[in-house]
């Protein structure tokens, strides 16, 4: 139920909108009630019945009084046509701010929660908790707090009217009551259950689709078309089954709802007519009966509707508010000051950290790296190179010690001023769909063409971008043109250019490209490092050469730090990648010089 | 099950999501229309192509039609047994007469009941079949377009088809099922009314040709603002989505602001354009209530009363009149609403079958054979491809790869050569020439028999979520415990799995993201070795491998590679070194093939590209890309050695 009041919590957001969906609502009841009694009277009015034979005979009505109740009724429908259609509007509106809100909370949560909680999320997944999921919110508000109203009033005021008329026919006319409140609460729980169920088929449905479309080249590498039919068949069938499970009952109450409500004109038509023909009731009072009840028609078939607005918003308000509520573990201290620009003093103080519910992906990690010094970091794959970069931006949260920038705690600052100083250049580099002037553009507001050309310049980018039909309007992303590695990482290294972060992290894992553009990448690397305290995760001996300090990760310790020099001598891991790895590329190198000048040099 | 009735919520909100972004942008060159197409409310085409769908099911669909006129028709005819009860029964004073209709009635309940509910269970269980056949039809048929598909058809569009068009189908179809029951209902009132009295009827309806007139004219309004809606709703969740795939890079780059400024303008017109459809079908209310209010007022009321008095007509009929206007321009109005929807879900029917008759590049040959277990010998013969005609990507390309060879391709970016070793799984056909494999050629033989025979790595090593084990037996399900673990040893993968928390039965997020690039790759080429094929193609392999790891993998290559035909795409001088001969590609050509001392010797195209990327920079640091190149030159020596 919590859910439910949150949900009607950011309605009330808009009281006056609410208000009004209310009263416009209870205007309309109002109106509507009138009829049945009007038609009765106008009955009664034209037809009466001898106290002693009940025999009927027809009246001698004035021509004014039947048009009393003709134009009563006209004047009354049309009264309930246009509080309707105000109520409707007002509630309309109410729910599509509801959702409104609910979307942008959404998006600015989602684009904030660190990087722990996408590692866990799927894309699939939290597409249909904006889509889906918002949706059923709105339905409630619309018609699980503003027409439920309508029911209720209708069920509630509709019997007292009857028992005004006729109490004993009223009594007998309610009998089925009590059944449909224990069934509607029954059917509530069961649905809800149901429902969150299909829901989460959905997702999983949707993920191994999305995986097989983004993996299709792989998909058709392995000929394993087959597999990824039954794969997807079976969340199909699974999806089939519990759909119609959810269906089944949610029509079967459907079914019952209407069953007790024709039941119950029944039971008027039979006892009512046995006391009409007694004398006990009027025929006017047995076809305001009928009215009355025929306005619950509506009502009763939506009240299985609503019901089910009432489960779906609890499953689907859960989704919301778990990613709503979600508090990233990476988030600003109350008092967090603005960095300003940073000289890039870079300290690692006793660091360790671990993701969560995992095991420690780093320990003890020491560094100090001065302002301008570039550090390169080396390692076999998960000793956790990536991670100590991630957490100089506090894309996570150190477990214990601490980061400091130029003598401060990072945890001190706001996200936003030490992202600003902290740039990053992507292993994955992603693309927005957008033109590649945005794309660079992306993290500075207001960048004008000279900037991004320039920092195009600066990352070797320039020349190629103006060789596209487009140049910087060039649309990329999807459905756009599509960019070759060695050119995204360069946009990657342009857009942080633009930023001009003192402090700077590069995931050097170049994707294979050809020689000439390998250089340029290079090129663009050297010039974006000039002047930061750079760190680089650097699988070329060069970089590891020029570096003023090499750190050398094994899992998730120092093992070894210092220059070439000094880790040459060393005699341990560095001079063993050194022996497998760095010193080979140096031998080919020379051996592929001009030979006799390369062997000179040596 | 969704059905209409709500009012504004109802039928017309729902259903409105889709993943495609920015298609007022891009250009399309795809084969799938644009999203945007006004489809008409009724398309005979997708209604017969439909009904194929229903045929497995038509005994469902049978009951389903079949209670469901049962269910409107019951339901159409309670006011009119009311009028008998009234006027048969009680007004003549007869009790017995009342019993009589009152038993009557509560069979009809039940009867009503029963098929009420059939109807229900049946219209969801034939849909729901045919939502999965046409699920699982369009993955399969998804599953034989080519790479060349997929290259020029961005993902979000066919995602949209298989989930918010099939969305709007199932919407559709219960919908449809509610209109059809409503229909049988109004008709059926209409007739019992006319026989019980034609004049006071012909009054009642007086109105209905100018409340369809209204309707018609409303119809334009409101669809214009549906249209706005779809298109503000596919620019929120493509943004929505964009920001979700790109978050690593919004974070980083401080973006958030920004964003949310422009989500929310996006957001608002989405909302506006809500508000004025709010506005568009809020207006029928009044209307429906001033006719129903003409209707019960006027006709019945004041004209019926006069014709009442004149015994012209019973009590009864008045009261069967009153009840029957009020189920008769619900249903009217309910119609109107579900006209949008309906037209909607015809061109959700055209997309998806738009999917279904997409004409697969690829295909085997009704005669084709399974491939027989291959030697491994590889010849292009005159080999022509072109993706677009006019721009050949290969221009008679020849080459003969023995078998057990291993081969290396060297071109520069763009000169074909993974086009080359694409055509070689038949990712495409070639447009001229023929490739064969021990001497078959490629066409006449299965693809899947062929496939089977080859394993590819390539440079973005892409996995599946499910378990590690699930992933490397991709190719070969039957692949033992064993087999799973020497692949993975081969590879230096099983130590890592290893220390995962529940070994090979870890569970892997999507796409294996919580593995490093490194680790990912490690795990696809164990995947493409316990398929042990006779081909293997690396492509780009170990572009994203740390050198120490490629160092690993280069030692366990030297191993896998031997006995098979292997093609090796890569710019690392090591592995191009050891290769049997190099090939090499440039422009579509192949400009030469050798040994790479034959080939320096020759002193053609390749020793030109390895003088100028190897040679000329010599050996300072400054020029330091070189050392990039070549890693554990001297090949695999300095380990292999040990």
């Amino acid at each position: 139920m919590g859910i439910l009041w949150r949900i009607i919590g950011m309605a009330a957001d808009y009281p006056i909108r609410l208000a009004l969906a209310y009263i416009t609502a209870l205007l309309a009841i109002g109106f509507s009630l009138a009829i049945p009694p009007l038609f009765g009277n106008a009955i009664d009015l034209m037809v009466g019945q001898d106290p002693a034979t009940k025999e009927f005979f027809k009246n001698d009505f004035t021509i004014s009084a039947l048009i009393f109740f003709g134009v009563g009724i006209l004047v009354v429908s049309l009264g309930r046509g246009f509080c309707d259609f105000a109520r409707t509007y007002t509630t309309e509106s109410l729910s599509q701010k509801v959702s409104f809100d609910c979307r942008n909370l959404l998006y600015d949560k989602l684009q904030n929660v660190s990087f722990a909680f996408h590692d866990k999320e799927h894309t699939g997944d939290l597409m249909s908790r904006a889509t889906a999921d918002v949706e059923a919110m709105r339905r409630f508000v619309n018609l699980g707090m503003i027409r439920s109203l309508d029911v209720v009033i209708r069920i509630l005021a509709i019997p007292i009217f009857l028992f005004v008329i006729n109490w004993q026919l009223a009594l007998v006319s309610m009998i089925f009551v009590p059944a449909i409140i224990l069934r509607s609460a029954f059917v509530m729980r069961a649905l809800r259950r149901k429902w969150l169920h299909v829901q989460e088929v959905m997702g999983q449905s949707v993920t191994v689709l999305q995986e097989n479309l983004a993996g299709m080249h792989v998909v058709k590498a392995f000929a394993s078309e087959d597999y990824e039919r039954s794969k997807y068949n079976r969340k199909a069938e699974e999806l089939r089954v519990e759909y119609y499970d959810a269906e089944r009952m949610q029509g079967t109450n459907s079914a019952w709802m209407t069953l007790y409500f024709t039941f119950t004109l029944g039971i008027i038509l039979w006892i009512g007519g046995w006391l009409v023909v007694r004398g006990d009731l009027t025929l006017g009072e047995l076809a305001t009966f009928f009215l009355f009840l025929n306005q619950l028609t509506f009502p009763v078939r939506a009240s299985a509707q609503i019901i089910n607005t009432f489960s779906r918003a609890i499953s689907s308000g859960q989704r919301l508010f778990n990613v709503l509520d979600t508090v990233s573990p990476v988030s600003e201290r109350p008092n967090a000051s603005d960095m300003g620009r940073a000289t890039g003093h870079v300290k690692f103080d006793d660091v360790a950290f671990a993701y969560e519910d995992r095991a420690p992906a780093l320990h003890k990690v020491d560094l100090d790296a001065k302002p301008g010094q570039v550090t390169a970091i080396l390692g076999a794959p998960g000793s956790g190179k990536t991670t100590v970069v991630s957490l100089l931006p506090r894309f996570y949260d150190v477990t214990s010690g601490k980061i400091t920038i130029d003598g401060s705690d990072i945890r001190d600052f706001t996200l936003q001023s030490l992202r600003h100083n902290v740039g990053i250049v992507h292993q994955d580099v992603y693309l927005f769909s957008a033109s590649i002037r945005d794309n660079i553009a992306y993290g500075v507001v207001g960048a004008t063409q000279e900037d991004v050309e320039r920092a195009a310049k600066v990352a070797q980018l320039h020349e190629q971008i103006m060789s596209l039909p487009g140049g910087y309007d060039t649309w990329v992303g999807e459905r756009g043109t599509t960019l070759s590695g060695g050119q995204r990482q360069r946009l990657s290294i342009a857009r942080t250019i633009l930023i001009d972060p003192p402090v700077l992290i590069l995931d050097d894992s170049t994707s294979s490209v050809d020689v000439e553009t390998e250089r340029q990448i290079h090129r663009a690397m050297t010039e974006v490092m000039k002047g930061r305290t750079t760190f680089v995760i650097a699988h070329r001996l060069s970089t590891v050469r020029e570096a003023d300090q090499i750190l050398v990760l094994d899992k998730g310790v120092i093992a070894e730090r210092g220059s070439h020099e000094e880790l040459v001598r060393k005699n341990g891991i560095y001079q063993s990648i050194y022996e497998l790895q760095l010193r080979p590329q140096e031998e080919v190198l020379l051996e592929a010089a001009v030979p006799a000048y390369g062997r000179a040099a040596l | 099950m969704m059905r209409g009735g709500g009012g504004i919520g109802g039928g017309m909100m729902r259903g409105m999501r889709g993943t495609s972004a920015d298609s007022m942008f891009a250009p399309s060159n795809d084969n799938l229309t644009d999203e945007d197409v006004v489809g008409r409310a009724y398309d005979n085409r997708v209604v017969k192509r439909f009904a194929t769908y229903i045929r497995p099911y038509r005994k469902y669909a049978f009951i389903a039609l079949a209670s469901l006129l049962i269910y409107a028709a019951v339901n159409a005819a309670i006011p009119w047994v009311i009028k008998l009860g009234i006027d048969w029964a009680v007004t003549d004073g007869n009790i017995g007469r009342v019993h009589i209709i009152g038993a009557a009635f509560m069979v009809i309940t039940v009867i009503h009941f029963l098929s009420n509910r059939l109807q229900f269970i049946f219209i969801s269980l034939t849909g729901q079949h045919i939502l999965y056949d046409l699920r699982s039809g369009m993955f399969g048929h998804l599953q034989n377009q080519s790479n060349a598909f997929y290259h020029r058809t961005p993902i979000g569009r066919i995602m949209s088809r298989m989930q918010s068009d099939v969305l709007q189908l199932q919407e559709t179809f219960e919908l449809l099922a509610l209109a059809l029951a409503e229909l049988v209902t109004v008709g059926v009132i209409i007739i019992l009314m006319l026989i019980i009295d034609w004049q006071l009827a012909l009054l009642c309806m007086l109105v209905v040709p100018i409340l369809t007139v209204i309707l018609m004219y409303w119809q334009r309004f409101a669809r214009h603002s549906f249209m706005r809606i779809r298109r503000a709703i596919a620019m929120v969740n493509g943004e929505y989505n964009q920001n979700i795939t790109g978050v690593r890079v919004v974070q980083s780059l401080n973006r958030q602001d920004e964003n949310l400024a422009h989500f929310r303008t996006l957001n608002q017109e989405y909302l506006d354009a809500n508000l004025e459809a709010a506005r568009y079908s809020g207006m029928l209310q009044p209307l429906v209530e001033l006719l129903i209010g003409l209707g019960i007022g006027i006709c019945v009321v004041l004209i019926g009363g006069f014709m009442l008095q004149r015994d012209a007509l019973e009590v009864g009929t008045l009261v069967m009149f009153a009840l029957s206007i009020q189920r008769f321009f619900e249903p009217i109005r309910q119609l109107t609403m579900q006209y949008s929807q309906l037209q909607r879900a015809m061109a959700a029917g055209v997309r998806i079958f738009e999917v279904l008759d997409l004409e697969p590049d690829v295909t085997d040959k009704p005669d084709a054979i399974a491939l027989p277990e291959v030697q491994g010998e590889i010849k292009y013969n005159d080999v022509l491809f072109h993706y677009v005609p006019g721009t050949d990507v290969l221009k008679n390309v020849n080459l003969h790869i023995k078998a057990g060879e291993n081969v290396a391709l060297v071109g520069s970016t763009g000169a074909g050569k993974s086009t080359l070793v694409n055509l070689l799984h038949r990712s495409a056909d070639v447009t001229g020439g023929s490739i064969t494999i021990d001497g078959y050629d490629l066409r006449d033989v299965t693809r899947k028999s062929l496939v089977h025979q080859m394993s590819m790595v390539l440079q973005e090593p892409y996995l599946f979520s499910g378990s590690v084990r699930e992933n490397i037996r991709y190719q070969n399900e039957g692949a033992t415990d064993e087999e799973m673990i020497a692949a993975s040893k081969a590879v230096g993968a099983h130590d890592f799995i290893m220390e995962l928390d529940s070994g090979y039965d870890s569970e892997l997020a999507e796409r294996g993201v919580n593995l490093s690039i490194g680790q990912r790759q490690l795990i696809s080429f164990a995947r493409a070795i316990v398929g042990n094929p006779r081909i293997l193609v690396l492509d780009e392999a170990t572009a994203n491998i740390d050198t120490h790891t490629e160092l690993l993998i280069q030692q366990a290559l030297n191993r896998i590679l031997k006995g098979r035909t292997s093609i090796v795409i890569a710019h690392r001088l090591s592995t191009i070194r050891n290769a049997d001969k190099i090939v090499v590609l440039d422009r579509g050509n192949v400009a030469e093939v050798g040994s790479h001392d034959e080939l320096l010797e020759a002193g053609g195209v390749y020793a030109q590209l390895y003088a100028i990327n190897y040679g000329l920079s010599g050996p300072s640091v400054d020029v330091a890309p070189v050392g990039g190149e070549v890693i554990g030159a001297d090949g695999l020596s300095p380990a292999a050695a040990d």
